[in-house]
């Protein structure tokens, strides 16, 4: 039996078996490198052992920011309020509310390729200057948004918005586009007009899509979000990550990138579980 | 022994009546400009009157035209020369007037078959907020009712209702694609090779169908098809379209056979014959078995 056989059926532990592998092999060379580094140098911080990391993780769920002056005395408190005042969730918290924002303003994105893809006029006035923005490097923008936004929460949302809403805005023309003709003329001969097609025909039909594309999209969002971050920022996710650095702090670190991708990976499952819920005729979500 | 008459079962014959044309198609040409090349002509000088009632078949080759003069009909396209009428007066976009069944994307994927037939009569009398108020609540229960009942007409069961196309078979989309335009009443019923990508023996039903239906709502109906047979059996009169010179002069109509109500085998097997023999005179005609085989 050979592995690369196109008519090949795995059985469900081989898949399991094999989708788990380089994962469990990734765990295993880190604690592996880790352990024989801790032995050379038992203070060496660039790849901390489980233990360090999982105390490291508690404590930034359970206590404030050491620059957290106003949290600072909270070590009396209840546990669910000694959460609430943590680092790891008060840096949610500052970044989720950035990712949720950005996210409600790419939804006009949608409406302005919508009204794109379903009105010459309107298409042919946008289409060429979103092309054009397209081509721009967001993150080459930076600067200017900071000089022209301030470096608070404007100028992060608006690089999200800058990066991805032309891509949003092609992607929702290019679907509107893509709709059967048969489809719109349906809808006029069945007594509805110009809007009506717009957003009961096409809209619906397209929305599906479009939910798939800002999932796709996500990781980009959330670079942006992240660059912002870096760069100008009090708080959040990767400003703490961007501040740790400077500290070697590698126990955090490496449990806020994971936090990070998990947070992601939820996101991401509950778009699809919400895709698949709301439209369940879609085929292909 | 003479051969019995076979009833053709096309009992109104609204040409013979004096009065003004439905549809009236006058010295229609259409080209399509490309930068760089010279324009391709697809129809050149096309003149056609047709009466409330007819059933007419537009039958001929592929690229002939035959859905572009349905585009015409539908205001889904303008001439370059020339104008289509309904009514005396000429449209500008399609609308409910003429209801409209395409060989493919007939249905919103992203309706049920009850919603997807009452969404002409939602969106004409409800509009967009209208569901809110209880006195449009009971007249969505209506329309409801009234879909229910042009499903079962349809030869389809209720429970098919609440199912989604891509659930159903091309046959049974085509029956509530049609269920969805007759809903609306149309004056004109245009179908665009509706019945082509169906097996013979669900494409003989479907014929059945929209024959009956035609008899019971006396709506015009417009019908393409490859096949000549297809055309003879359910119209009360066949156009073909075809060149008869040169490929860049576009196509014009070549045979407009009107079909009688009543004839023998021989009769009908003539007309056949006939639109076969002038629209596709090297053959190439659509065979008996993939159309389907109607009863006559």
């Amino acid at each position: 039996m050979s592995v690369f056989q196109i008519h090949a059926h795995p059985s469900r532990t081989t898949v399991w078996i094999l989708s788990w592998f380089l994962f469990a092999t990734g765990v295993i060379c880190y604690f592996w490198v880790s352990s024989n580094r801790h032995r050379d140098n038992p203070d060496d911080r660039v790849m901390p052992t489980l233990r360090q990391m999982s105390q490291a993780f508690v404590d930034s769920t359970l206590k404030p920011a050491e620059d957290d002056e106003v949290a600072a005395n909270a070590s009396e408190q209840s546990f669910a309020r000694r959460v609430r005042n943590s680092m790891l969730w008060k840096d949610t918290v500052a970044t989720g509310r950035r990712f949720l924002i950005s996210m409600a303003l790419l939804f006009p994105a949608v409406l302005l390729g919508l009204h794109m893809g379903m009105f010459p006029h309107v298409g042919a006035f946008f289409l060429r200057f979103v092309l054009f923005f397209d081509k721009i490097v967001a993150l080459s923008l930076l600067p200017i948004l900071f000089i022209a936004f301030g470096i608070d929460e404007l100028a992060k949302v608006m690089l999200i918005v800058v990066g991805v809403a032309p891509t949003i805005i092609l992607d929702a023309f290019n679907l509107t586009r893509g709709v059967p003709k048969e489809q719109i003329v349906k809808g006029f001969t069945l007594g509805a007009g110009d809007f009506s097609i717009t957003y009961r025909v096409v809209l619906k039909q397209i929305w599906p899509r479009v939910l798939n594309s800002i999932r796709l999209n996500l990781k980009s969002v959330m670079l942006f979000l992240f660059a912002g971050e870096m760069i100008a920022s009090t708080d959040g996710l990767a400003y703490r990550i961007a501040l740790l650095r400077r500290h070697m702090g590698m126990d955090t670190i490496i449990p806020y990138v994971l936090w990070v991708a998990l947070l992601l990976f939820l996101v991401d499952f509950g778009m699809r579980t919400l895709n698949r819920t709301l439209h369940p005729w879609f085929q292909e979500a | 022994m003479a051969a019995a008459p076979t009833v053709l079962d096309n009992q109104i014959d609204p040409a013979s009546l004096n009065v003004p044309a439905l549809i009236r198609i006058q010295d229609v040409l259409v080209e399509y400009g490309q930068p760089g090349k010279p324009p391709k002509r697809i129809l050149n000088g096309v003149s056609l009157d047709i009466q409330a009632g007819e059933f007419i078949s537009i039958v001929g080759q592929t690229g002939c035209g035959k859905s572009t003069l349905l585009r015409l009909v539908l205001a889904e396209e303008m001439p370059t020369r020339g104008q289509v009428l309904i009514e005396g007066a000429p449209r500008r976009q399609p609308d409910r007037h003429c209801g409209y069944v395409p060989q493919k994307y007939s249905l919103f994927p992203d309706r049920t078959v009850l919603e997807n037939i009452t969404f002409g009569l939602e969106v004409t009398e409800i509009g967009f907020f209208g569901g809110l108020s209880p006195r449009r609540r009971l007249r969505r229960k209506q329309f409801r009712s009234e879909a229910i009942s042009f499903l079962l007409r349809m030869g389809l069961r209720e429970s098919d209702a609440s199912k989604y196309p891509h659930q159903l078979s091309g046959g049974m989309q085509q029956r509530v694609a049609i269920a969805q335009a007759l809903i609306m009443r149309p004056r004109i019923l245009l179908m665009d090779e509706a019945f082509s990508a169906l097996d013979p023996g669900t494409r003989a039903g479907m014929q059945r169908l929209i024959k009956d239906l035609w008899r019971e709502t006396g709506t015009t109906v417009l019908f393409v098809t490859h096949n000549p047979r297809e055309a003879v059996i359910l119209a009360t009169r066949v156009i073909a379209l075809g060149r008869t010179g040169a490929d860049e002069d576009g196509a014009n109509i070549v045979l407009n056979l009107p079909v009688p109500t009543s004839g023998n085998d021989d009769t009908i097997a003539g007309l056949i014959q006939r639109v076969e023999q002038t629209t596709f005179p090297g053959g190439g005609a659509e065979s008996d078995e993939q159309a389907g085989a109607p009863e006559a």
